[in-house]
């Protein structure tokens, strides 16, 4: 994978709002350069909306967000394209779209009137296809692959902006274990290729497992911050979700390991 | 996305050998049948002046003028159906064609306005967007209440037309009956030269925003992470929409049904992830030339509407698009 050069994103005091509700006030964060940076917290706690803000998505009512120090929206669309890329929630895609087209999309920012399909362009996808393990199914209709297939796919395309940066928003939902597995490994992998890498996550073991650095949401606001075998303990979990559990670690990997999960009114 | 997209180029080619063809028989087949040769003699000057007459004179103004009118239908179709993300939200569904009539019938029965009908049919195309639009509120051009919104203007601006020709003496409203259905013979030689100017200018805007257009069939966020302008993106193919619109409407009245069918087929033939904004405008042309050859010959030496036959062939075509299930099957 060709060396890519980094890029900062932080938050600097971000207020996000829908219409007039605000979901989120006054929030800072800056992404770590080079480590996975899961943002957890409950339903609704603003961790999307904290995600789609660092990605220019949601324009932030307040505040400002930082792209190697300028604000974000004041940058060209396209200059911003091939620093950050996103894997956002709804992914749909055009009837008979395959994979092959959907990854090619993803050299568009690098492209210009004049400045058709390059050598670099043909490259760039060819090194996605490959991290992404999909090479065999180039020519495979989007809507005929499985659901962790199509996920890949869409990292790949991702992978193609060859962008400083990742933002991930749930990758791995509506995903079952196998299928999970294989996504949170393609980000690491990617990590370790030296990509700085964002990603919302539903599921706190997952986020535990395969982040470097966490970010607690809850109602939002940014609850604690910091490794995960640092800040992940049974008071977090029970602030964070409400319930009782206590804390092993993975014999295995080391990191944090919920077990005894209950209800907290059950006690 | 620019790879070098065979199956695209094949059909386009394909499209215009056919638009070829329709073109040659628009030309040879009427009262005076003609046959290719004839044709071709004609059209460089080496024929009689009967058959220099009608193939020049008559048949060639009028071809041309079908050529260029289910182009810009067809392209603004397939532009609103891009923009909205809905195949069914072509101008004319969403009353931007009644709403040009409504506004050229009413510059043609005169009620002391003397614009010329492009003119007129342009600033109804715009207003009845501009309605839709502030209408469908923050949700812009996506979602339903835009395409509904769009048809009860539709519906005001069409009886708005059937009140304007009521009103006026009989003559008047005969006159610009056909051209109230659809149809290639209430032209005016000024309209379609000013209908060439803004397809050529329309044609290459598109191209210079094909790329953006192109992953506005993804969602919004998928859109933006890949450096597309979302807003400027909109509202540049929405003005292009309207005016290709407007300004077809004020040589041909509303043949609202080219926009969507032209579009479905072109869609159909050419590869997926692309708007394909050429072979759109191909179909149209052939549509348009074919429907209009169609209903000059058939009942001949009656005349039906263009618009009219539209309506007869593109319905059940309509229909058979909309009911049958999705054909891409694995690869």
């Amino acid at each position: 994978m060709s060396p890519t050069k980094t890029s900062t994103l932080a938050a600097d005091a971000i207020t996000l709002a829908h219409r007039r509700f605000i979901v989120a006030e006054n929030l800072s964060v800056a992404l770590p350069p080079g480590r996975v940076t899961a943002i957890v917290g409950p339903n609704g706690c603003g961790k999307s909306t904290l995600l789609n803000g660092l990605a220019r998505i949601h324009t932030p009512a307040q505040g400002s967000v930082l792209l190697d120090g300028k604000d974000i929206h004041t940058l060209p669309s396209r200059e911003v394209a091939r620093k950050l890329a996103l894997l956002p929630q709804d992914n749909t895609a055009p009837e008979g779209l395959t994979v092959g087209d959907l990854v090619r999309f993803g050299r568009q920012p690098h492209q210009g009137w004049m400045k058709q399909w390059s050598r670099e362009d043909q490259r760039a996808y060819d090194e996605a296809m490959t991290a992404a393990d999909m090479e065999q199914l180039a020519d495979r209709a989007l809507d005929t692959l499985s659901g962790g297939q199509r996920q890949r796919a869409w990292i790949a395309m991702a992978v193609a902006q060859q962008t400083p940066l990742l933002l991930l928003d749930e990758p791995t939902s509506a995903l079952d274990l196998g299928h999970q597995i294989e996504v949170f490994e393609l980000i690491r992998e990617l990590s370790a290729q030296g990509k700085t890498i964002a990603m919302v996550v539903h599921d706190l073991p997952s986020a535990c497992r395969y982040s470097d650095h966490m970010v607690a949401m809850k109602a939002g606001e940014i609850i604690r911050e910091g490794a995960p075998a640092e800040i992940v303990s049974p008071e977090l979990v029970e602030q964070l979700y409400g319930v009782h559990c206590e804390l092993t670690h993975d014999p295995a990997t080391g990191s944090p390991l919920l077990i005894n999960v209950r209800r907290a009114s059950a006690r | 996305m620019t790879l070098p997209d065979k199956r695209t180029t094949i059909t386009n080619i394909a499209l215009f050998v056919v638009m070829l063809a329709a073109i040659t028989a628009s030309l040879a087949i009427g009262t005076l049948q003609l046959t290719p040769t004839e044709v071709a003699l004609a059209l460089a000057g080496q024929a009689d002046p009967m058959t220099d007459l009608v193939v020049n004179q008559l048949r060639l103004d009028r071809t041309l003028a079908g050529l260029l009118t289910g182009a810009a239908l067809a392209m603004a179709g397939c532009l609103m159906q891009t923009l909205a993300r809905n195949r069914l939200a072509t101008p004319g569904i969403i009353g931007i064609d009644n709403a040009a009539t409504a506004f050229a019938v009413a510059s043609v029965v005169g009620i002391g306005v003397s614009l010329a009908p492009s003119t007129m049919a342009l600033t109804g195309a715009a207003v009845a967007t501009a309605l839709a639009f502030g209408l469908a509120g923050a949700k812009g051009t996506r979602g339903y209440r835009f395409i509904v919104a769009g048809i009860g203007i539709g519906a005001i601006a069409g009886s708005a037309t059937q009140v304007l020709l009521s009103r006026v003496a009989i003559d008047t409203a005969n006159a610009a009956y056909p051209w109230t259905v659809g149809s290639l013979n209430a032209r005016s030689d000024q309209s379609v030269l000013v209908l060439a100017v803004g397809l050529g200018i329309g044609y290459l805007a598109l191209m210079g925003i094909s790329r953006a257009l192109n992953t506005l069939q993804f969602s919004d966020p998928v859109a933006i992470a890949l450096g597309t302008r979302l807003r400027s993106t909109r509202v540049l193919g929405l003005g292009l929409s309207v005016l290709l619109t407007g300004l077809a409407v004020s040589v041909c009245g509303p043949v609202g049904l080219i926009a969507l069918l032209a579009p479905e087929l072109a869609r159909t033939l050419c590869r997926p992830g692309k708007v394909p904004l050429t072979a759109s405008a191909l179909a149209g042309a052939t549509f348009m030339v074919t429907a209009d050859l169609l209903g000059r010959t058939l009942f001949s030496p009656l005349e039906v509407p263009v618009g009219i036959i539209t309506a007869i062939i593109g319905s059940p075509y309509l229909l058979w698009i909309l009911l049958r299930p999705s054909q891409r099957s694995p690869t």
